[in-house]
């Protein structure tokens, strides 16, 4: 039995096993660019992480409604003072960065790696956009005086908000990532796990500020 | 030999998880552990039950400490992920080892407070918030923990451990975040005691330990047994 002891010459001898030295295996080419009808986008273990993260959230929902039912007019009087066309555009910006994605993918998915790299500069821009307006934002509720601390509506605001704020800092990361490994010209079927993966977190950051605007912003007010 | 070690290592996950539930629950600190907002008079009487509370204290301590068993086994899996140069493994065992001394100083720290039952009730009340702070907060090395996992994993060609494993890691890296907001509220689901805050990382952190442990384990039983005296003799 030979072993590729030049291969592992820097692993400790405890730490190589055969199977460290038999040929890696062959890799999988699809041929079928378009998505079959029971594909999962990105991979079955990436909805682990989706679906987890989209519960964390859930539960802020609840929280939220629960701490309404007991501070109500509290609610009421604080909601009133968030920027709502603010909000509303920062919605409109999300929906279209979505679409951008979306676009990316197709043109990524045809192998136009210009194309799909100019709709991804489009995409990251709207974020950009989204953070600045809700710098504005939170530059104007704190000089207002609402600080996470006044109320439970603003603690639960600025949490909210900020947490996802995190979430839309990270996607744009991702989508950076996606837009630089472009530049390889990398094929999708070899880059599919990455890009889906990075669409899918996208999608559910804008899913997530689709839930998070009509909930804080106009139910809390009513 | 090295395989039944392995294997006493992923177990050790899932026990610290039980073995300091019942520490806590002998302690009193569960169901409903102490929070920012309850009055001295409140601190005092929990802690005037000293032996009990000491004794289940030192029951979740050495319970946390089982951590460090699965931490090395993690590194050796993640050393077979990514070879020669392991720098995420070597990342995972420097912040692993962090999060098991930052989980088990604070149970120290609270433990001593029932040692002198007569101090004066302000010190009691101080001692309760650093232990309790130090306790929750320090999420940086559990979340770059996860991440270099999580990393290890997806980027695995030879697919050590599932797939799935990586993205749970990084979902429970994000449970830790709202960890930090503990700082600046008394009460509500953000104190430290709240909803957001002890319970979820509490439930993130034992789902880590048993998903690790129970992965661990099969991947222990399913690798081939690997001796070093014979891997001397054939060479």
């Amino acid at each position: 039995m030979t072993f590729g002891y030049s291969v592992h010459a820097e692993l400790p001898d405890f730490l190589v096993t055969d199977d460290e030295v038999a040929p890696p295996r062959a890799i999988r080419v699809k041929v079928n660019r378009a998505p079959s009808a029971n594909h999962t986008p990105g991979e079955p273990g990436l909805w682990i992480f989706i679906l987890g993260d989209m519960t964390l959230f859930g539960a802020f929902f609840i929280a939220l409604m629960w701490e309404k039912r007991q501070f109500s007019t509290v609610f009421q009087t604080s909601a009133a003072h968030l920027d709502r066309p603010i909000g509303a555009a920062n919605t409109l910006v999300l929906l279209l960065s979505s679409y951008l994605v979306v676009a990316a993918t197709w043109a990524h998915r045809r192998d136009e790696h210009q194309r799909a790299r100019r709709y991804l500069h489009g995409a990251l821009a709207c974020g950009v956009v989204f953070v600045a307006f809700k710098a504005i934002e939170y530059t104007q509720g704190i000089s207002a005086g609402h600080t996470p601390t006044s109320n439970m509506f603003f603690t639960m605001y600025y949490v909210l908000t900020g947490i996802h704020l995190l979430h839309v800092l990270i996607g744009a990361g991702l989508l950076a990532i996606w837009g630089m490994s472009l530049r390889g010209r990398r094929s999708f079927t070899a880059s599919q796990r990455l890009t889906e993966g990075i669409a899918v977190y996208w999608h559910m950051v804008d899913l997530l500020w689709l839930l998070i605007f009509p909930l804080v912003y106009l139910v809390c007010a009513a | 030999m090295t395989k039944r070690i392995q294997l006493f290592c992923a177990w050790c996950g899932p026990t610290a998880v039980v073995v300091a539930l019942i520490g806590f629950i002998i302690a009193g600190v569960l169901p409903l552990p102490l929070g920012p907002s309850n009055t001295t008079e409140k601190v005092m009487s929990f802690y005037s039950h000293d032996t009990r509370v000491a004794a289940g204290l030192v029951i979740a301590t050495l319970g946390m400490c089982l951590v460090f068993p699965l931490i090395a086994l993690i590194g050796v899996h993640m050393v077979r992920m990514e070879g020669r140069t392991p720098i995420l493994t070597f990342l995972q065992l420097i912040t692993g080892a962090a999060t098991g001394v930052l989980l088990v100083m604070p149970m120290l720290l609270m433990t001593i407070i029932p040692f002198r039952p007569d101090r004066s009730p302000e010190l009691t009340v101080t001692l309760n918030d650093i232990s309790w702070l130090l306790f929750i907060t320090p999420i940086g090395p559990f979340i770059i923990q996860n991440i270099a996992i999580g990393t290890a994993i997806l980027s695995d060609r030879t697919r050590t451990l599932p797939r799935w494993v990586g993205y749970l890691n990084f979902w429970v890296a994000f449970l830790f975040v709202p960890d930090i907001l503990a700082f600046f509220f008394h009460r509500g689901p953000f104190a430290w005691n709240g909803i957001f805050v002890f319970w979820l990382a509490f439930v993130a952190y034992a789902v880590f330990l048993v998903a690790m442990g129970l992965v661990l384990r099969k991947a222990v039983n399913d690798s081939p047994d690997t001796a070093p005296v014979e891997r001397v003799a054939s060479r």
